[in-house]
């Protein structure tokens, strides 16, 4: 057991473009569960659980990770308990966690059928950073329909550069507007169309960071916006405010003396542009795009009353029918 | 089709009702709702069938046939959809098989989540009944042999429950309107009529009708409200926002209710609705179960907006203006979900947030294209 | 006895109603004379709360005492003496839910009845105007005014100073009847109420050494610059203002018919703007045929959309701006406008369409507005549907107007610029109109 390190397994797993960080992790606990050499279901839970929680504290933004470990272990602990030895139980559970892995990859094909209900012809989309269910279902749509697209940069990662290549790549009319912009476009925008990082038991949704501004504008602007999220996304968590989501850390947003990384607090403290700033002994002081991204979050929380609808392989749902959904799954 | 008399007979019958429905001599949706059962009982009563499957392609085929005649009266629809719930479920009481969980793998469990009707199987146990069985080559006829009978009664109960359904809609109306209230209403809805003079054998209070141009429909209501003995007051569509800071609830009808929550709803409804809203005003709406649609909202606002005769807007009494202006008279507003407060059903009040589960429970998930 | 508005608590006296409302107009010309010379602010308010009973008063007997069944009015005419009995304390409770919607409905200026009595010494011209004010032939704030100065100028003209008096002092005692008059056939507007008063200022400030003749000369001068400058010439100024908002491509929406916001679209039509219009309408009035008539005999026709006002949804989404046309505009930016108003004004601002509301300053009243409901006028029974067979339960009413809040408008076309409607108030001062 000490021989296996599950977070180089989910990394090496994670290599693979198309699988997303559920079931990264959904593989990562099988495989765990392989080298695994426990002789009872007790021992074996509490293998996993370990095996989630190390995964989760070596990752900075541990959200997605969560909801497929949840998914698993809470599968295995309803899983009915009537194989002949313990150790064909066990390679049951193993050959399940694959399947399921290998079913889910055809999940994004089935959000992208139901959610290509909404888009209709001529429609502009404004969607945000990167995400791989929403790619797919554009790029369904612009076999069958005309569409144009916005996407946000989403800085830091700048993302949606990525987004934007790879629809520009396919035909699709395709244009990278800035974060600080989209208050600006919203009103040529038809409707936003989103990914998920997990969809959490308040109905609401944490997706890369951004998302909810967007939402916030979209609301204000009464545009529809429509999240994508695969049912193994569902993550039972509820988060009451930004900074109660566990990706949240001191670091995020604090001020730089309290990192005690830069003195001269007068000048540094300012958000003043990646320019450089005499300070007051004379040497210039920069601030970098890394030391931006240090200080910001990866992901935010958007609450449900801005969602208009979740589109996922289990069928539309309203936020209200999501946080239902997961009381059904989770407390059923 | 098959060629035998009797799915000629079936044929003919649903041919009249696909041609009345087109010709829009059939309007309404409850009446439409109970046209469709019509058929459908006589459907499944002359139906051959050797298995469920069969029975129930056969009643899809037909609904099919109907919902495309006439696709903006949901009701249509939703009573085929309520139908093969209900064949569905007889069908598994009566083969009395459990419901296999065929195999455990993560994917059920996931959909463990989706909202179900709390199993209502109740086991007729002493009710000694015979085997059902399907595909029987020496007896094809026993699968409907058995079912029949209990299929003809799930339709009955179906069609029990359009009959009543203003009264049952109507049995709490004293529950929403108190006395001395005063109810905006528009345009002519024979469930909110039901509702609102239920409530008048309770409770003195004032009904504004805008009359909802052009179809003018709140004059018909309006008479007939007043003619119960409701204080009334007929007012022209351009007043119900000044009207509205003295008004203590909406109360409308609906023509479909989505799954979002939503509604279509008599054009006007929109702007009363938006107007409540900006008084923080409560809008109640009143419908029948067979309005839920199983239909996300899909740009509907203009999609399924059907459009009406511009000249009762623009009459030939206006010379050439006919000619140079364009006229536009939509038949229904999308109503969003946000801007409603309760759906009044023969099933319960619910808020727009649970007509999702509603749906789930009402039909399968399956029929939703039928 | 929660009467909503007190304007129509005078109404419960029990004295010969004819005689009150002679005395009440008498009245309040008499005090209006004396106060001529005093704040103008204090002023308008004493006419705001004296106009209401003034016209409530005076309709009452006709209700009650022409029994004539027409369906529809003998309702009206009921429900006004019901009410005002039930107000008195005699037989309010005696019909249940009725008479209590009656109340709150009540404090509408009623429907008034073409050809109403002339008491006094009524001038033609406004027996004339007087008619086409109730029969709405000559309807709008602007038309209204500009109908009633041009009549006060014959008035004026044919006026002769009694011996032993000034034309300063006796002037607007000859006026008031005419003025009561008027307002008897229909609720003032705003607008004329503005006109008057500062037509009052004139009359009180004429030097009284001046020549009869040259007096009224003068005064009539002074009513010809008035319509000139607060509303031709502001008409100008505010069309090319609203014209450069108008873009090529553009759909402009529009309600009913303002006489403004059809100068408007004729004048960016005659520069060769292309654009589109849609006219949304309602009854009780229908203004926006003869709006459509007047666009599409341009030539070329300006491209036009119709539809009632429930299809608005469908159509606001189309649009790139909304224009609309106003009554009055009050202190705290409300807009007093035609029924129907508020909701287009509402739904764009739901859809982010900007709403441009074209309107001279001298529309503008320093009293705050907080809904449509509290001050309202009916329109005529002429403007009702065919009644449906008349049944004591039914009543129809038409409300001739709603009041939008300042939240759903984007911006005030005037004659000084565009302003946000809450910074009306501001604008009159610098006009110079309010000089205390």
């Amino acid at each position: 057991m000490a021989d296996f390190q599950i977070y180089e397994s989910y990394q090496s797993l994670l290599k693979n473009e198309n699988l997303s960080t559920p079931l990264a992790a959904i593989l990562a606990l099988t495989e765990m569960m392989m080298h695994s050499n426990a002789g009872t279901m007790f021992e074996l839970l509490n293998e996993l659980k370990g095996g989630a929680e190390a995964l989760s504290r070596q990752t900075s933004n541990p959200i997605g990770l969560n909801a497929g470990c949840e998914l698993f272990i809470e599968f295995i602990t309803s899983f009915p308990q009537d194989a002949a030895s313990f150790s064909e139980l066990k390679t049951e559970l193993i050959r399940h966690g694959q399947q399921y892995a290998e079913q889910a990859l055809t999940y994004r094909a089935k959000i992208a059928e139901l959610a290509f209900d909404f888009i209709k012809d001529d429609s502009v989309i404004l969607t945000h950073s990167y995400s791989r269910v929403v790619l797919q279902t554009l790029l369904l749509a612009h076999k069958r329909k005309r569409i144009s697209v916005f996407v946000t940069e989403a800085r830091p990662r700048g993302l949606g550069i990525k987004t934007a290549e790879m629809l520009t790549a396919a035909g699709i009319p395709c244009t990278v507007v800035l974060d600080s912009a989209v208050a600006y476009a919203i009103d040529k925008v038809d409707f936003v169309l989103v990914g998920s990082e997990a969809v959490v038991e308040s109905g609401g949704l944490v997706n890369a960071v951004g998302s909810n501004q967007i939402a916030i504008i979209a609301k204000a602007a009464n545009k529809p916006f429509y999240a994508l999220a695969e049912s193994y996304k569902f993550h039972r968590m509820f988060p009451l405010s930004q900074y109660d989501l566990p990706s949240h850390n001191p670091g995020v947003l604090s001020f730089p003396q309290a990192l005690g990384a830069r003195a001269l607090p007068a000048s540094s403290g300012l958000p003043s542009k990646s320019s450089s700033v005499s300070s007051d002994n004379g040497s210039p002081i920069r601030i970098t795009q890394e030391d931006i991204a240090r200080n910001n979050p990866d992901v935010d929380y958007t609450r449900p009353d801005l969602i208009s609808l979740v589109f996922s392989d289990v069928g539309s749902l309203t936020p209200e029918g999501v946080s239902q959904y997961l009381v059904g799954m989770f407390a059923g | 089709m098959a060629s035998d008399p009797q799915s000629a007979a079936n044929q003919r019958i649903v041919e009249d009702l696909v041609s009345r429905l087109r010709r829009r001599q059939l309007v309404g949706s409850r009446a439409a709702a109970l046209e469709t059962l019509l058929v459908l009982r006589q459907v499944v009563s002359k139906a051959r069938s050797s298995n469920i499957n069969q029975l129930v392609n056969i009643i899809r085929a037909v609904g099919r046939r109907l919902v495309e005649a006439q696709p903006k009266e949901h009701s249509v629809g939703n009573t085929v959809r309520k139908v093969l719930h209900h064949i569905r479920e007889e069908y598994h009481t009566a083969s009395e098989k459990p419901v296999v969980e065929s195999s455990f793998s993560i994917a059920k469990f996931v959909l463990q989540g989706q909202p179900r009707k709390q199993t209502t199987i109740v086991r007729s146990g002493s009710e000694a009944r015979a085997p059902l069985k399907e595909n029987d080559p020496n007896d094809p006829d026993s699968f409907a042999r058995v079912l029949k009978p209990v299929l003809m009664e799930a339709i009955q109960d179906v069609f029990d429950e359009l009959e009543t359904v203003y009264d049952n809609i109507s049995k709490n109306a004293k529950d929403h309107i108190h006395s001395d209230e005063i109810i905006l209403t528009l345009g002519t809805s024979k469930t909110v009529d039901s509702f609102l003079k239920a409530a008048a054998h309770y409770r003195n209070y004032t009904v504004i009708v805008a009359e909802t141009a052009p179809s003018y429909g709140g004059r018909e209501m309006a008479k007939s409200l007043s003619s119960a003995g409701i204080s009334t007051f007929l007012v022209p569509d351009s007043s119900i926002y000044a009207l509205m800071s003295r008004v203590n609830k909406v109360i409308l009808g609906a023509h479909a209710i989505l799954a979002n929550g939503g509604m279509f709803a008599t054009s006007g409804s929109l702007l009363a609705a938006t107007a409540a809203r900006s008084y923080s005003t409560p809008v109640v709406v009143c419908a029948g179960q067979f309005k839920l649609t199983p239909l996300w909202n899909l740009y509907h606002e203009h999609g399924a907006l059907d459009f009406g005769d511009p000249s009762a807007v623009l009459g030939f009494d206006e010379g050439d203006l006919v000619e140079k202006v364009d006229v536009i008279n939509p038949y229904y507003d999308y109503v969003r979900p946000e801007l409603l407060d309760v759906f009044i059903t023969n099933y319960g009040d619910h808020p727009p947030s649970s007509i999702y589960r509603l749906l789930k429970e009402t039909y399968d998930d399956e029929d939703n294209e039928l | 006895m929660p009467e909503p508005s007190p304007t129509s608590a005078p109404a419960s006296t029990d004295s010969p109603t004819l005689t009150k409302a002679q005395k009440k107009a008498e009245g309040r010309a008499r005090q209006e004379q004396q106060r001529a010379a005093k704040a103008a602010q204090k002023q308008q308010q004493q006419q705001q709360s004296g106009q209401g009973p003034a016209g409530s008063s005076s309709t009452k007997p006709k209700g009650s005492a022409t029994p004539r069944k027409s369906g529809l009015e003998s309702n009206t005419a009921a429900s006004s003496s019901k009410d005002t009995e039930g107000a008195g304390g005699a037989d309010g409770s005696s019909d249940g839910p009725k008479s209590r919607g009656l109340r709150i409905f009540s404090h509408f200026g009623l429907p008034k009845t073409p050809g109403h009595q002339i008491k006094g010494d009524i001038h033609p011209v406004i027996v004339r105007l007087g008619l086409q004010f109730s029969e709405f032939k000559i309807c709008g704030a602007n038309a209204r005014c500009i109908a009633t100065l041009t009549a006060f100028k014959t008035v004026i003209q044919d006026y002769v100073t009694p011996p032993h008096n000034t034309l300063s002092r006796h002037l607007m005692t000859h006026l008031s009847p005419q003025i009561t008059h008027l307002v008897n056939a229909r609720p003032m507007s705003v607008t004329m109420g503005n006109a008057i008063r500062q037509l009052k200022l004139e009359i009180s400030g004429s030097d009284i050494d001046l020549p009869e003749q040259d007096a009224k000369d003068a005064l009539c001068h002074k009513i010809d610059n008035y319509i000139r400058d607060r509303i031709i010439i502001a008409d100008e100024v505010i069309e090319d203002l609203a014209v450069k908002k108008i873009k090529d491509g553009d759909v402009v929406l529009t309600y009913a018919r303002s006489s403004l916001v059809e100068k408007i679209l004729l004048r960016a039509h005659s520069l060769n703007k292309r654009f589109s219009v849609i006219v949304i309408d309602s009854r009780p009035l229908l203004e926006g045929k003869t709006l459509l008539h007047s666009l599409t005999s341009t030539i070329p026709p300006i491209p036009c959309t119709y539809a009632l006002l429930p299809a608005l949804p469908s159509l606001i989404t189309e649009s790139d701006i909304v224009l609309l046309g106003a009554h009055s505009l009050h202190a705290n930016g409300s807009v007093y406008s035609r029924a129907g108003t508020a909701m287009v004004a509402m739904l764009a601002k739901e859809h982010t369409v900007p709403v441009m509301l074209c309107c001279e300053t001298y529309k503008f009243s320093e009293t705050v507005m907080l809904d449509g409901f509290g001050k309202n006028e009916l329109a005529p029974t002429k403007f009702s549907p065919d009644a449906p067979k008349s049944n004591s339960n039914l009543e129809i009413l038409n409300p001739l107007y709603d009041s939008t809040p300042a939240s759903c408008i984007t911006a005030v076309v005037t004659e000084v610029g565009l302003i946000p409607p809450t910074s009306i108030s501001s604008i009159p001062l610098a006009l110079g109109r309010m000089s205390l």
